[in-house]
């Protein structure tokens, strides 16, 4: 009601700016798609074509064509579930360790999970990489799925969540007789489930869209994840003679996550809007 | 139930020994894309097209006529050495890699790269049968680091209807220009005539055509640019002259200037301006225009290493070659690899129909190339052709570098002096932290 109410008051000029920004936002995501509908060989004379007929799918073909494409979904779709529940189970943990439990160090340890929040990946890369040599995981999917579980975001996030939630819960279950583990969870670990579903979201999407890691430490056709697998697939001159195949890879890869935001569009909006934690 | 499951058991087990594969396998890892959809089956690389197709359809084949050797092909994303690095970090790199010859330098010093004189004697090869573009590209403190497989370089892409237009064409052939002053008089002639611009080029995110005109002309002029393996000169009056030359261009509008290599393509294939200075990998586009009727190029089309501005006729160029990162292997593989080597060597002319100039020199010599589209016009490349020094590493960071600070002279935006000097400051610190 609020957000109808909203509507209703925008001025034409604002309903201008909105539809304006909007579709400067949308501009880049349209002319993918229509590149990516048209043949290399017409966009090699000029990409002005891509906004007249004829339009086609035989890029689209050509990709479900090639012969590892599905492995490398699937190996995608392996790798971001496995990131994402493993960081779920993590970070819930680690969560309510920080904001329920009293255990000596508990403020300098988590003042060391926040630190982490300030080391970016290209800084532990190199070792991280001879760590993963020397226990052969190169080429694996524990390889790939385990230094995304390493998430201070995500205890981070679920300890704020876990301290917003009323202490009297937790005694009200132990006067009852409850575990610790019970009172987490059959009765925090439930009325998590919006942060939940916020740090899940997040965490598939960084997954899916990974490229560095992936890229170093899949070396084998057939380790490889979709966003690696697309880009070996194309040719020297991509952005030149391929740029229909080349678009349409980009709209092939993005599809699932598009779907991941048409379910979860509250949950994104939410957490984007910083609400998921109140 | 339980004899239906004992003899699944039993056929799994039989299955598992029937699956033993006593081949001799060697892994090769390439870039150039994945086209096993399309040409997965091929053997015949006659009828395969594009850089992916050919090579593709010459492993398929190699495999079909070697059964007791499986080469075993991971497809890397362009350029791959990311993950090279990242391979041999992890003591597991292949056993045969594509390499583009000027990075052959940064693996080579650190003695990631085995050197391949001995293989390739094995493989029946050896340094004479090489151009000599070639040869200069693998080899690396005189020994020889790779299989060279091509040589790469620019060129000066014709369209003959707008220079006939120009009143620039003699007994049908283009007449290109001998130096930079007359260079100038032909543009400013063809933009009166045609009403378009002499040169296209791709001037936009594409730091290759400064850095490929400037080290053409400096090698051309003779100039030592990179008189020690750390130290790069550019304040010389040899490269303050051909950065002041296609500064003119721009400033009289002679030259498109707002263009990146799509938009320059583009342009070309539209017939949109006279020369299209670029590389030898867009040969066979081309010439597909000028084949086909009703396209602007049709008929129109002709190709030509670099004229000669200043000194002698040189062209900067780089290829692609075969290289081994350093690694255990039995002697089995050694010789599967070496007739790896041989064949490859051997379908250099498949190879060569991409576009590209062949390694070796009877392909180069042989009349099934001298038919091919142009390729009698672009084979002294062959023999001019040169890449940097072979002591220089870091080629690639370094032609982004240079090629930065050029575009930023050639569009009027710094001082050619300036330019030159902060491109000799930024690569000589980037040389300095090289190891």
């Amino acid at each position: 009601v609020a957000a109808a109410s909203a509507r209703a008051r925008l001025s034409p000029v604002a309903w201008a700016a909105v539809i304006i920004g909007a579709a400067i936002m949308a501009a880049p995501l349209v002319w993918t798609l229509l590149l990516s509908l048209k043949s290399n060989a017409e966009l090699v004379q000029d990409s002005g074509r891509a906004f007249s007929a004829p339009y086609t799918l035989e890029n689209y073909a050509a990709i479900l064509r090639g012969s590892l494409t599905f492995r490398w979904l699937l190996n995608s779709l392996l790798v971001s579930l496995g990131t994402t529940f493993g960081v779920l189970a993590l970070c819930s943990l680690a969560g309510y360790g920080f904001a329920r439990l009293d255990f000596p160090f508990r403020r300098t340890l988590f003042v060391l999970v926040l630190l982490g929040l300030a080391i970016p990946e290209q800084a532990v890369i190199l070792p991280q990489h001879q760590l993963f040599a020397e226990l052969g995981l190169h080429n694996s999917y524990p390889g790939l799925i385990l230094p995304g579980l390493v998430g201070s975001f995500g205890v981070f996030f679920m300890t704020q969540y876990f301290k917003a939630i009323p202490k009297d819960l937790d005694e009200a279950a132990i006067l009852d007789g409850a575990s610790r583990f019970t009172v987490f969870w059959k009765v925090l670990l439930p009325l998590t489930a919006p942060a939940q579903a916020t740090l899940g979201v997040f965490t598939f999407l960084g997954s899916w869209n990974s490229y560095w890691w992936p890229l170093i430490s899949a070396t084998r056709g057939e380790m490889f994840t979709l966003t690696i697998g697309l880009a070996s697939a194309q040719m020297n001159y991509a952005q030149t003679s391929g740029l229909g195949f080349l678009m349409a890879q980009a709209v092939f890869a993005s599809i699932p996550i598009f779907v991941v935001y048409i379910l979860f569009q509250k949950q994104i909006v939410r957490a984007m809007a910083g609400t998921a934690v109140r | 139930m339980r004899r239906v499951w004992l003899a699944a058991l039993a056929a799994l087990v039989l299955a598992g020994c029937g699956a033993r594969d006593d081949r001799v396998e060697i892994d090769v890892q390439r870039f150039f894309g994945e086209c096993g959809a399309v040409y997965g089956n091929l053997t015949d690389p006659a009828k395969a097209e594009g850089e992916c197709g050919i090579v593709t359809t010459l492993i398929n084949k190699f495999n079909a006529e070697n059964p007791d050797v499986r080469v075993d092909v991971n497809v890397v994303a362009w350029p791959g050495y990311p993950q090279l690095s990242a391979q041999m970090a992890a003591k597991d790199p292949p056993d045969l890699v594509t390499m583009h010859q000027g990075v052959i330098a940064d693996y080579q010093a650190r003695g990631l790269l085995e050197p391949m004189d001995a293989i390739l004697a094995q493989a029946g090869l050896g340094p004479a049968d090489f151009t000599d573009a070639a040869r200069r590209g693998v080899t690396k403190d005189g020994r020889t680091y790779g299989l060279p497989w091509d040589t790469v370089g620019g060129l000066f892409h014709v369209n003959t209807r707008l220079f006939e237009q120009a009143g620039l064409m003699r007994r049908g052939r283009p007449v290109l220009p001998q130096s930079a002053g007359e260079l100038l008089a032909h543009a400013r002639r063809f933009r009166e005539r045609t009403g378009k611009p002499y040169l296209i080029q791709s001037q936009v995110n594409d730091p290759a055509t400064h850095v490929r005109n400037l080290y053409t002309y400096l090698l051309a002029q003779d100039a030592v640019f990179f008189p020690e393996p750390k130290r790069i000169r550019l304040r010389t009056p040899e490269a303050r002259r051909i950065i002041e030359l296609f500064r003119t261009l721009n400033a009289e509008r002679l030259s498109t200037t707002d263009q990146d290599n799509p938009a320059a393509i583009a342009a070309f294939i539209k017939g949109e301006g006279g020369i299209f200075p670029t590389g030898t990998w867009m040969i066979g586009a081309f010439d597909q225009e000028a084949r086909t009727p009703g396209r602007p190029l049709y008929r129109s089309y002709a190709v030509y290493p670099y004229p000669r501005l200043w000194g002698r006729p040189a062209a900067f160029v780089d290829g692609h070659a075969w290289v081994m990162p350093t690694r255990e292997r039995t002697p089995e593989q050694r010789r599967a690899i070496a007739r790896l080597l041989r064949f490859m060597a051997e379908h250099n002319f498949d190879w060569s129909r991409t576009g590209h100039l062949p390694a070796v020199r009877a392909v180069v010599d042989s009349a099934a190339f001298r038919a091919l589209p142009h390729r009698t016009e672009i084979a002294p490349l062959a023999v001019f052709g040169a890449p940097l020094p072979d002591y220089v590493q870091r080629q690639a960071p370094i032609e982004g570098t240079i090629g930065e600070e050029l575009a930023a002279a050639v569009a009027g935006l710094k001082p050619v002096d300036r330019a030159l000097a902060d491109a000799e400051r930024r690569v000589n610190e980037l040389l300095d932290q090289t190891g």
